[in-house]
């Protein structure tokens, strides 16, 4: 009972900037206003505990976009899913060291020396990361 | 040394590389901007000159110079947290001239004329 009504104030104090926002946007209101309130309902009542949780899709996008930053990368058109970065990129032992620790700096995770040394290719990379519960 | 620092033939290359991480991880460790990049820069450009040495002597006696740089910037990274001061402009995020109106963010104040 008690939580069915927090709910309903909930949803409505989540729909009601909604509403007064789709007031203010004139070109695209309709769209707007049938997607948005759902997805905020549901935000709402979303726990602080919960996990944000990586997508695989998320993590390869991310490494993909620190690797065509790093100017020693051959061409960055060989950025793939699988690709190892010593065959298919070009770069030796110690560019690795660094693209494994700009890969830690970006997840906000530190990874121990025997971990670091198995990694050796994208897709190497982003299962570790996914591994770790810690990553962000 | 100790004996678990010396190099045998053969197993020296993830030894070496991992060096280079330790001592990478370490030079990120300067409070100062200016020192941060150089020991980054600086063991970046030593392990790339040094990269065609293979007389096993020869690497032997870079990889003990290395320990030594490596305990020589852990001494030095803990002296210069102590002396902590504003971020520069270069560094970004939280630092710079205040122009933001907010308190509670220690930042470089105009000094000079004004």
């Amino acid at each position: 009972m008690l939580r069915t009504a927090i709910l309903r104030v909930a949803r409505t104090a989540a729909v009601r900037p909604v509403a007064a926002a789709s007031r203010l946007a004139v070109v695209a209101p309709t769209r707007s206003a049938f997607v948005a309130p759902k997805s905020i309902a549901w935000q709402a009542v979303r726990c602080y505990s919960a996990a944000g949780g990586l997508e695989k899709k998320e993590v390869y996008e991310r490494i993909k976009l620190l690797l065509q930053g790093f100017d020693k990368v051959n061409d960055p058109t060989h950025i793939t899913e699988s690709a190892h970065f010593a065959n298919d990129l070009g770069l030796d032992s110690l560019d690795t060291v660094e693209v494994v620790m700009a890969i830690e700096e970006e997840f906000s995770i530190e990874i121990p020396d025997k971990d670091a040394d198995t990694i050796h290719s994208i897709d190497k990379a982003v299962e570790y990361i996914l591994s770790q519960p810690d990553a962000n | 040394m100790s004996s678990t620092s010396v190099l045998k033939a053969g197993e020296s290359a993830p030894k070496v590389l991992s060096l280079y991480r330790q001592l990478l991880r370490q030079g990120n460790q300067f409070a100062a901007y200016n020192f941060r990049e150089y020991a980054k820069r600086r063991t970046r450009d030593a392990f790339r000159e040094n990269k065609t040495v293979d007389d096993p002597r020869r690497v032997q006696e870079l990889f003990q110079k290395g320990l030594r740089e490596l305990q020589m910037l852990k001494r030095q990274t803990v002296i210069s947290q102590f002396y902590e001061s504003d971020r520069l402009v270069v560094e970004g995020g939280l630092s710079g001239k205040d122009n933001s109106g907010q308190e509670g963010i220690v930042r470089q104040k105009d000094t000079g004329w004004d």
